[in-house]
């Protein structure tokens, strides 16, 4: 026996596309030197429900089942991580469900007298304390490392939500907002990603989800100026589950 | 009569496979009575969350069905939005449209042989002692793995949710540099390739298969061995366009689980990569032709479990086509190319359809005036797998004498299918017909 015993991580997912538990499978290896793998069901058989350190979750709570396992998780982690733009804004499901109520969506899809549940998509933080937010669609590899190696630490990570544009800006990209009148979401959108998206000429589309204290009204100004429609706005920057009190100053 | 022997046996969660499934089975006097694959990860209904939004959003939220198909998702929506405005992207984004998918096959099979499937033959129950006792299968994966999401890194700027990929081809085409560097690393990784095929052969399926499957998949152009085609090829010898796929697959809710089922005509079907090598094997590259020749596949055994093996094999065709690929599209850009054409937006419906990692993926949509989509539904792999899935765990049930002692049997079986949960329970019932 180990007189010493690593600190247990644990990694779970509610409802998702997985990406975050992929990008952490992958980077697996760095960790294992340093942490027991508690639970895992994506990545191993063989999983305990005892107390951890760290519990990483991916995903949004959609349904009554995500509820109770999140509880469960919350209860037994010390530190608990949201990891990706599902667990911490809600992502495209909580977008879609701030336009549309999730029963009629659940009537159009299965019918008048389902029994399947769904509850409205939202983030982690939305029924738990959340210890950490680390958004991304997918998070980034080197942030999770760190954030990693900080709670390890015993250290809150700092995770700045400065916007896209401070990335392009250092990339020394032309703005594909003002000089292509491409619809580009990073001036209000959480940077982490590189400026991706307006590094190869495209538009950002928001899927970090927003940034510290985003001009959602000056944003919207911008792209009506470029032509585009009240609506297309409104669609295109609630898309990545952007809570609806960030709107509130705006009338397009 | 009096007392009937019943029997229920749960697996409660299906480990190591993408989302979330459970299995139960009733068993009466010793016989099964059914079988229910519950897919219980939330539902997601993608088909309703893409409806008011403009064409050209479609592959950013499409991608965010499923991490490790991703590519295949933004792919199968691209290609519905440029047959609705009849448009043809330039030859060199063809090329590196296949490409990226390439790097997805090669990512997602990696992951799923060596990292989901392994550990069963293994015999590893933690990730501590797959990665410490079996240290060069587990870099075997990392290396492999690396390949694919370096691949779709280059082309689609990230490992998964793509970026470059665009309805009217790519923002960015990649530089020589990068392609070249993306090159020299297959070619390094070809022997890695075939090592672990020959492994993942090496492991006998723990029970055998009773009924035949019924096999289908896109018929791949060029007379090549591939992943993007118009028409469905079935095992039973038709062949229809993926344009007409509601009249041949019928879709069908069940109330224990969250994601539906397709069957034709009343049968249950099996796509994906045995399914791709038993109606296309013979167009294999070279290497990938090689292995697939000297397997028990090639002389028609079906078993469900050489669902592993068959995506190693299609790892080394992936690897041998890439190279070509990059060869052609460094050949293509010292070539004049005509001005791309506009996108002329019209209203319209279309099927896009290719073949994922796990089998055919349709994406259908209806667009109107101003580019925007107003009618949407997927039908994804798992959920053609599913009834297959179910089947095939009745078989070995019945066939066993040790019931209670099934359970890891029947997970190595669901997994060997590489179940994709997360993307089967975006199906939405659209009222079809």
């Amino acid at each position: 026996m180990e007189t010493n015993p690593r600190p247990c991580i644990a990694v779970e997912g509610l409802t998702g596309c997985a990406g975050e538990l992929l990008v952490i499978l992958e980077n697996l290896d760095k960790l294992l030197p340093f942490v027991r793998v508690a639970s895992f069901p994506f990545a191993q058989s063989q999983n305990d429900d005892g107390p951890v350190d760290i519990a990483f979750v991916e995903g949004s709570v959609s349904q009554p089942h995500d509820l109770e396992k999140l509880k469960r998780i919350r209860a037994k982690a010390r530190w608990l991580v949201a990891v990706g733009n599902c667990a911490v804004w809600g992502c495209v499901q909580g977008g879609a469900c701030a336009k549309c109520k999730v029963t009629d969506m659940l009537e159009a899809v299965y019918g008048q007298h389902s029994e399947i549940q769904a509850l409205e998509s939202r983030p982690l933080d939305a029924y738990v304390n959340v210890d950490v937010k680390l958004s991304g669609c997918p998070i980034d590899k080197t942030q999770f490392l760190s954030v990693t190696a900080s709670l390890l630490k015993d250290h809150l990570p700092y995770i700045t939500h400065k916007p896209v544009c401070l990335e392009c800006k250092l990339n020394e990209n032309p703005c594909v907002l003002i000089e292509k009148n491409l619809p580009c979401l990073g001036p209000v959108t959480a940077a982490g990603c590189g400026a991706l998206c307006p590094s190869l000429g495209a538009a950002c589309y928001g899927c970090w989800g927003p940034s510290q204290a985003p001009q959602m009204d000056a944003m919207a100004t911008i792209l009506s100026e470029k032509g585009y429609e009240a609506l297309e706005i409104m669609n295109r920057l609630k898309t990545f589950g952007a809570p609806e009190h960030l709107f509130e100053r705006m009338n397009v | 009569m009096s007392d009937v022997e019943k029997k229920i046996i749960q697996i409660p969660e299906i480990t190591r496979v993408e989302g979330h499934a459970a299995v139960e089975i009733d068993i009466e006097d010793g016989n099964v009575k059914e079988v229910r694959l519950d897919v219980f990860e939330g539902t997601r209904f993608f088909e309703r969350i893409v409806l008011g939004h403009k064409y050209d959003e479609l592959a950013h939220i499409t991608s965010r069905v499923c991490a490790i198909c991703s590519t295949g998702h933004v792919l199968a929506a691209i290609f519905a939005v440029e047959r609705i405005f009849s448009f043809t992207p330039t030859p060199i984004e063809t090329k590196l449209r296949e490409l990226m998918h390439l790097g997805m096959i090669i990512e997602s099979h990696a992951t799923h042989v060596c990292a989901l499937a392994l550990p069963d033959f293994l015999k590893t129950p933690d990730l501590a002692s797959f990665a410490g006792q079996h240290k060069e299968k587990f870099l075997l994966w990392t290396h492999l793995r690396n390949l694919g999401a370096e691949i779709q890194t280059a082309v689609g700027g990230r490992p998964f949710h793509p970026v470059n990929l665009h309805v009217s081809g790519l923002s960015k085409i990649p530089s020589t540099a990068s392609l070249e560097g993306v090159k020299a690393d297959l070619k390094r990784s070809l022997d890695e390739a075939i090592s672990l095929a020959e492994l993942v052969l090496s492991f006998a399926p723990p029970v055998e298969r009773l009924t035949e499957p019924y096999f289908l998949a896109l018929i791949p152009h060029d007379d090549k061995y591939g992943y993007f085609g118009e028409t469905i090829q079935s095992s039973e010898g038709w062949q229809r366009s993926c344009q007409e796929y509601k009249e041949y697959l019928d879709e069908q809710v069940v109330t224990y689980s969250h994601a539906k089922r397709s069957l034709v005509k009343g049968k249950p079907v099996m796509v994906g990569s045995m399914a791709r090598l038993a109606l296309f094997g013979n167009r294999l590259t070279r290497e990938a032709l090689n292995v697939y020749q000297a397997t028990p596949l090639f002389k028609g055994d079906s078993n469900s479990i050489w669902n592993n093996a068959a995506q190693a094999i299609e790892i080394i065709q992936a690897i041998e086509r890439a190279i070509e690929i990059i060869d052609e599209v460094e050949t293509l850009k010292n070539e004049r190319t005509p001005e791309k054409k506009p996108l002329g937006i019209v209203a319209g419906r279309a099927t896009g359809a290719v073949e994922c990692p796990r089998g055919t993926l349709y994406h259908y949509y209806e667009i109107d005036e101003n580019g925007v989509i107003c009618a949407a539904d997927m039908i994804t792999p798992s959920a053609q797998n599913t009834a297959r899935i179910e089947l095939d765990i009745k078989e070995v049930v019945s066939q066993s004498t040790e019931k209670e002692m099934l359970g890891p049997h029947l997970e190595t079986l669901v997994r060997a299918y590489d179940p994709c949960n997360t993307c089967a329970t975006h199906m939405v019932a659209i009222n079809w017909k």
